[in-house]
């Protein structure tokens, strides 16, 4: 189970930068 | 390693292709906005600068949310919907949320369940529904996300045209915000209705998504 978790982690990270980033982008071209 | 690609092909295969398709979508995109920006006779921009732009933004949130808002849809949906014949659904008398003995909850949880599933109250209840919560929390954020950056690239659009900026309000009410959001979600549930009904009917020898292949078209069954 450790390596789902760890796969786990990088979808977790992957799906909270993207969305981060887009965020950012929006509020910082507003 | 050998087992560790074996044992985690799906996630892996899947994450790889989303990195690559991404790329590819950066590069399309990229030749879209400067083939457009030509069209308008401003001038190219470089690929730096279309990432860091909110287009990029909105394209890359608009079908996030729509394929987190099917998967949350499916999540939930399939608790209390059935679809008789279907791999994908359950079988119609057990429409609900099931007994806590079906589930393996609290008393009925065994030595290896999750520890939230054996401790009752408010935290096997939220474990309960974390799939469904979590898939609708990112569903939510990335809709947001989609009319943060759609309102930067709507703004800049008008801009552009020497009209007015709108407000992120009105931009919530704008055709262009419901046209891409709603062009995503009706494909989605075609998609998932349509794999529903069609996985009666048709199979995929080996899949966990199909019944076996002699399976009665009548029979429905949770996996093949």
């Amino acid at each position: 189970m450790k390596d789902a978790r760890l796969l786990c982690a990088v979808y977790s990270l992957l799906i909270g930068l993207g969305l981060a980033y887009v965020i950012a982008l929006g509020v910082l071209h507003r | 390693m050998k087992r560790f690609l074996r044992d985690n092909g799906l996630g892996l295969v899947f994450g790889l292709g989303f990195l690559l398709t991404l790329a590819g979508q950066a590069l399309a995109g990229h030749a879209d906005y400067n083939d457009q920006q030509v069209s308008y006779g401003a001038e190219p921009v470089s690929l730096g600068e279309y990432l860091t732009s909110s287009s990029f933004g909105v394209d890359v949130a608009e079908n996030w949310q729509s394929e987190y808002l099917q998967f949350a849809l499916y999540a939930v949906g399939t608790v209390w919907l059935v679809q008789r014949g279907s791999p994908e659904s359950k079988k119609p008398e057990d429409i609900g949320p099931e007994s806590e003995a079906d589930q393996l909850i609290g008393a009925h949880a065994r030595a290896g369940s999750p520890r939230w599933a054996k401790t009752g109250g408010w935290r096997t209840a939220l474990y309960s529904s974390s799939l469904g919560l979590v898939m609708g929390s990112i569903f939510l954020v990335a809709w947001t996300a989609q009319s943060i950056a759609g309102w930067a690239a709507y703004n800049a659009d008008q801009l552009s045209q020497r009209q007015d900026p709108v407000s992120w309000g009105d931009y919530l009410g704008a055709a262009e915000f419901w046209n891409r959001t709603l062009q995503n979600w009706q494909s989605e549930l075609l998609a998932v209705g349509s794999f529903a009904v069609l996985a009666i009917f048709l199979r995929q020898r080996g899949s966990p998504e199909s019944k076996r292949v002699g399976d009665e078209h009548a029979v429905t069954a949770d996996s093949g």
